[in-house]
């Protein structure tokens, strides 16, 4: 069904939305761990990627350019943190923009009372 | 996807915090403790972070966080002149612990920090997971 197409791009932008959640929460938990390094997905390169082949998982990068602690730990807290408000606005916008725009399909799908 | 989620994360990051916060009550506890002449006393205590792939099948993935031991800080032990003391060695001195009670104090700060932030986290998923449920 190609008019339902829009339904697969919320989906799929969902779903690296959750996994730059994880990403995001793995980052802040390890913040004291030596020899971890911050990893995220380029969003809209794994969002292109996953609308030609959904099968295939998101590419996780390393952090660049923040400053490496003596143990080897590149983690910045207020970054991470930063990095996890915007990730939580952009879900809640795309659940928003998901639930706005399935409410008009749904009311064209139920029955109407006046036999329509 | 059926991959462990943030609350997995998250939640071993608050039990491996919660081991160093229980590692530096015990140091700050014992920084007073001294010991008879030839017995061993107190070192301080630090525990071992190390990260864990959460899905065995990602291993670039999200990872958890877990202890994986305890390490003794070789530091000198702290010794006082007091000949009366019935602790006191053959030269009179008092041999007390290794702990330093200002690197105690700022770990504590650190692990606090590391702790909230984890809380934070948690917070945060528990919200889009609620609005998530009540777009339905």
């Amino acid at each position: 069904m190609p008019h339902v197409q829009f339904l697969r791009y919320y989906g799929e932008a969902l779903v690296l939305d959750a996994e730059r959640a994880r990403l995001v929460a793995s980052n802040i938990a390890n913040s004291d761990t030596p020899g971890y390094k911050a990893r995220d997905i380029d969003f809209r390169n794994a969002l292109q990627a996953r609308l030609q082949d959904p099968a295939r998982p998101p590419r996780v990068e390393y952090r660049q350019g923040l400053p490496v602690g003596l143990d080897g730990n590149d983690v910045s807290l207020p970054y991470e943190s930063v990095a996890a408000a915007r990730n939580a606005r952009r879900t809640a916008a795309t659940l928003k923009f998901l639930d706005q725009s399935t409410q008009g399909l749904i009311q064209a799908l139920r029955p109407q009372s006046n036999g329509g | 996807m059926s991959q462990p989620g943030i609350y997995e994360i998250s939640g071993s990051a608050l039990l491996a915090q919660r081991q160093r916060l229980q590692t530096i009550a015990s140091n700050l506890a014992n920084a007073n403790s001294i010991t008879s002449a030839g017995g061993a006393p107190y070192r301080a205590r630090e525990v071992v972070f190390r990260a864990v792939p959460a899905s065995a099948s990602d291993p670039s993935g999200p990872e958890t966080v877990r202890v994986t031991g305890t390490v003794q800080s070789r530091a000198p032990f702290r010794q006082s002149y007091d000949p009366g003391s019935p602790f006191a060695n053959k030269r009179g001195y008092v041999v007390g612990s290794n702990v330093s009670r200002v690197r105690q104090m700022t770990d504590l700060i650190d692990a606090s920090r590391s702790y909230a932030a984890n809380v934070a986290m948690l917070r945060q998923a528990q919200r889009i997971d609620q609005q998530i449920i009540s777009g339905f």
